[in-house]
């Protein structure tokens, strides 16, 4: 298996121009996605991973834009092409998942036509080739009478078989990433195991990475490679899965994991993060973390820490590490 | 101060609430430059309606053959003494004018009145006693929904003849559904709120609950739907007056002058246009007024049409 | 689909029977029309006569039973101006009327659909804010106002279409003009706002996601489900068309029901209003009844019934 570089995000910045100024959503974003390998994207609800991915797909929606660094899909500054070029990238080479399948699809149209449509924009087939490819992804999908379901309404469909249909478009034409956002998060749990299933085995028959959005550290363990935790617009920590879980070194991690459940560790208590994630007004200056850890120090609150690699891959963003860091070094 | 508002007498409290209320307003009122414009607009007709009798510079009915259409007094062969010319019987437009404002707001407000009474009226027993009487309601609704406003006032006036009260009588008529609807829903919705059922279990008397909180949930959407019936019974007495059928001479309406000015138009222009300038503005700025307010009072903003 | 129309029309019934017994009652108010009906110098004697072959002096419900009986014949009862029977005398006129209304209609939906769309994709554009200056200005004006205006300036200075009448295409411009000004106001207004809404909603995203032209997004998925609250805001018009036909036709002698039915109103015609009255009402409960129908065809999540 190859493993060049396919995504590679530096320093990205998005903001939301408001009316009461300019929002940071996404502060000096960088990371890597490889071929055909799984990244998370973990944090909290208005940590900026959302608008990351959308960023990736150009399509942040005024009042937000990308004010600085680069996205490079295949070596291309994707920052920098026209929109006519990113339009041929997207649907095709570079596709998303949304988190709500029950309005992601439009409801006037049949899935069939909706499915079709992707396929028809990308690929030099005829509009009877396009119903037979369609039909094919239905089943691939794992959808049952797939010719019945083509000719449906998306209110006829489940949730579940919602999201199986936006698998069907996105993987459609065999994109190179396929950046999911929360894609089970709004289905049930039992749903949800087979939703990830389905998109482990399609991934893998086609090379296609992912770039997983979740805030289900359980979708995590099960999904991903390698993983990327992002707090309040910037990454905090980046490790291979198996480190992440093992070893998590920023605090933010630390209080992630404490706070999900575990069978091996029934009998400790579980944990939650004290406070919520900063806005705007009460940003810190500081280690935007700080207000929230347990090992918040004077140097916390003066000053902002980098991202420093703490050895095996791993990059962490805390002064805890950058101390001892200087010690040794 | 927001301790400072509870720890306040209640009496003091809604003293203070109500005067910052009324700054907030009229703050909100300057940002708003459509609200501000609508304001003024408003302000100009009711000073016109006011003081007709000093703004006027002659007799609005005064005939004189001898100054038979003259154009506006900027124009060529206009002269001082008639600033907006004058129509085809000599009388003075300006003056005409001014005391066309008089009907069309007496007759807009009065109508919109009478109306808002009917609909009360009917929106609360519809509502409270719900049943056979709201079925037959709605269908009233329906049937007054499915004849065009001017088309019933104009069955109306064949009946009983033009004239005053029976314009504002037929203004109002085709008007008070709007308002029973209005009433009808919020006491039906009134019905089903725990206070009152809580209120009905130890033995408060129904009506008297529903007379305490329907008011107040109504009062808002209330205010915005009469100001911008206002509008539209203004357009539609101008429209039944244009057709000779709603102000009857000597009454001076602007629909009037217009309907006068309508057979000169091909040469004396300004017969049939000023009063319908003044219509317009009138209509614009209790749109603007009535606008700022449902953005004011009803900031959910359910009562949009 | 078929049973669904027909539980509709079923439900016109009771809609038209409240509106028959609206109109019955205000004739029976009316009074003895007799005395219209026989020369001025008729004796007392002849009055009774004909008030008894009328049947005019039986109790007020025998008479209305009498009446509905004869109306579902469509027997509206003679013109007494004609000496024909009412409702052949409407449905002639019926035809011009539609005509104009329809050409409204269409002119209305062509002004409104690409400046909606046009306002909702370029917020605070200068076209946005034009289309929404030109449609308040269009809501405060009297219709038959702007119809005047349309006559001075393009009949009477720039002498490009006809003063009045009916005939060719030109004779049919400026008073569908004047009649869809009002109605592209209000559908361009409604047209912008779900727009609006509907480009912020998630299969938006999805189809942008797919790589769509941001054109084909817009008129392919955003526009589709506009279409659904447009149909009815149009239909909802419709009933606001009809009235403002009735004054367009007087201002451009367009020889339609208005005309008719103005001219009854001045005469005490009280045939030819009440057979007015019940064309215009099927009329406009009609246009609903296909508005439902169109929504279900547009919405496939609505089922029939």
């Amino acid at each position: 298996m190859k493993k060049d570089t396919l995504l590679s995000v530096s320093e990205l910045k998005t903001y939301f121009f408001m009316e009461s100024g300019a929002v940071p959503s996404v502060h000096g974003v960088s990371f890597e996605v490889k071929q055909g390998e799984t990244v998370a994207i973990v944090g909290e609800s208005g940590c900026g991973k959302s608008v990351t991915s959308l960023s990736i797909m150009g399509l942040v929606s005024s009042p937000g834009k990308i004010v600085g660094g680069d996205i490079r899909f295949h070596g291309q500054d994707l920052t920098t092409i026209s929109e006519k070029e990113y339009r041929k990238l997207r649907g095709n080479d570079l596709s998303m998942i949304f988190q709500e399948p029950l309005t992601s699809l439009n409801p006037l149209f049949t899935i069939g036509s909706q499915l079709d449509e992707v396929i028809l924009l990308h690929q030099q087939v005829t509009k009877e080739e396009a119903r037979q490819k369609g039909i094919e992804m239905l089943k691939k999908v794992g959808i049952p009478r797939a010719e019945q379901v083509y000719r449906s309404y998306p209110h006829q469909l489940s949730g579940g078989m919602r999201q199986r249909v936006m698998i069907a478009m996105a993987l459609a034409c065999e994109p190179k990433l396929l950046i999911a956002d929360e894609p089970t998060t709004a289905l049930d749990v039992t749903i949800q195991a087979q939703i990830l299933q389905l998109m482990r085995k399609l991934v893998k028959d086609n090379n296609t990475a992912i770039m997983l959005i979740t805030h289900d550290l359980g979708v995590v363990a099960e999904m991903a490679d390698t993983v990327i935790v992002m707090y309040a617009g910037q990454v905090v920590e980046q490790a291979d899965v198996f480190t992440l879980f093992a070893a998590p070194a920023h605090p933010y991690t630390q209080g992630l994991l404490a706070s999900t459940p575990k069978i091996q560790t029934i009998e400790e208590e579980l944990q939650s993060i004290e406070g919520t994630v900063p806005t705007q007004e009460t940003m810190p200056k500081g280690c935007r973390f700080f207000p929230r850890c347990p090992h918040a120090s004077e140097q916390c609150v003066q000053n902002q820490p980098s991202l420093l690699k703490i050895g095996g891959g791993q990059l962490v963003r805390c002064w805890l590490f950058d101390a001892k860091e200087a010690a040794s070094g | 101060m927001q301790t400072d508002t509870t720890m306040a007498s209640p009496a003091e409290r809604s003293r203070r609430i109500r005067s910052n209320r009324l700054l907030t307003w009229s703050r909100r009122l300057l940002r708003s430059k459509t609200g501000t414009v609508g304001f003024i607009l408003v302000l100009a007709v009711l000073f016109l309606a006011a003081f007709a009798d000093v703004l006027a510079t002659h007799n609005p009915n005064e005939v004189n053959p001898a100054l038979m259409l003259k154009p506006p007094a900027w124009l060529e062969g206009g002269s001082s003494q008639h600033l907006l010319g004058t129509d085809h019987l000599g009388r003075d437009i300006w003056s005409r004018m001014v005391y066309g404002s008089r009907i069309s707001l007496l007759v807009g407000v009065t109508a919109v009145v009478f109306a808002g009474l009917i609909g009360v009226a009917v929106g609360i027993v519809a509502g409270f006693y719900g049943g056979w009487l709201d079925r037959v309601f709605m269908r009233l609704v329906d049937a007054f929904l499915s004849i065009p406003n001017i088309l019933l006032a104009l069955v109306i006036l064949s009946v009983f003849g033009p004239g005053v009260w029976t314009l504002i009588f037929v203004l109002g008529v085709t008007n008070w559904v709007n308002y029973a609807r209005l009433v009808r829903g919020e006491v039906l919705s009134m019905k089903e709120r725990e206070f009152v059922k809580a209120a009905r279990a130890i033995g408060v008397k129904n009506r008297m609950v529903m007379v305490r909180h329907l008011l107040p949930n109504v009062m808002s959407p209330f205010i915005v739907i009469s100001t911008l019936s206002v509008a539209t019974t203004i357009i539609l007495e101008a429209s039944l007056s244009f057709l000779g059928l709603g102000i009857q001479p000597p009454d001076i309406s602007w629909g009037g002058i217009l309907s006068d000015g309508r057979d000169y138009v091909a040469t004396s222009w300004w017969l049939a246009t000023f009063p319908g300038i003044a219509i317009t503005l009138t209509v614009l700025g209790i749109i603007f007024l009535g606008d700022w307010l449902r953005d004011v009072l009803d900031p959910r903003g359910q009562n949009r049409r | 689909m078929a049973s669904y129309i027909f539980k509709r029309l079923g439900e016109m019934i009771p809609v038209l029977l409240i509106i028959s017994f609206i109109v019955f009652a205000l004739v029976f108010v009316a009074g003895n029309p007799v005395a219209l009906m026989l020369p001025e110098d008729a004796s007392q004697e002849d009055i009774d006569q004909l008030t008894a072959s009328l049947g005019l002096d039986q109790p007020f419900l025998v008479q209305y039973g009498k009446y509905l009986f004869h109306l579902v014949q469509g027997e509206f009862g003679e013109s007494f101006r004609y000496n024909t029977s009412a409702l052949p005398l409407v449905l002639e006129r019926l035809p011009a009327t539609l005509e104009l209304a329809v050409a409204a209609l269409v002119l209305a939906v062509t002004m409104a659909i690409p400046l909606g769309i046009w306002s909702a994709t370029k917020q605070n554009s200068p076209v946005d804010l034009l289309a929404a200056g030109g449609s308040v200005i269009g809501k405060a004006m009297p219709n038959f106002w702007l119809g005047i205006m349309l006559i001075l300036i393009f009949s009477v200075m720039l002498g490009w279409f006809p003063v009045s009448g009916r005939g060719t295409l030109g004779h049919l411009v400026l008073p569908a003009l004047t009649l869809a000004t009002g109605l592209a106001a209000e559908i361009t207004r409604l047209l912008r706002s779900s727009m609006i809404e509907i480009l912020n909603q998630d299969y938006i995203r999805t189809a942008r996601s797919k790589g769509m032209r941001e054109g084909m997004v817009v008129y392919k998925h955003a526009f589709r489900n506009s279409l659904i609250p447009l149909v009815t805001v149009v239909a909802l018009q419709t009933s606001t068309v009809v009235g403002g036909t009735l004054i367009t036709e007087t201002v451009f002698s367009w020889p339609g029901l208005g005309q008719l039915l103005i001219q009854a109103v001045h005469t005490r015609d009280m045939a030819i209003v009440q057979a007015c009255v019940f064309v215009i009402a099927v009329l406009v409960i009609f246009m609903n009844l296909v508005a439902d129908v169109l929504y279900r065809l547009l919405d496939p999540r609505i089922k029939y019934e």
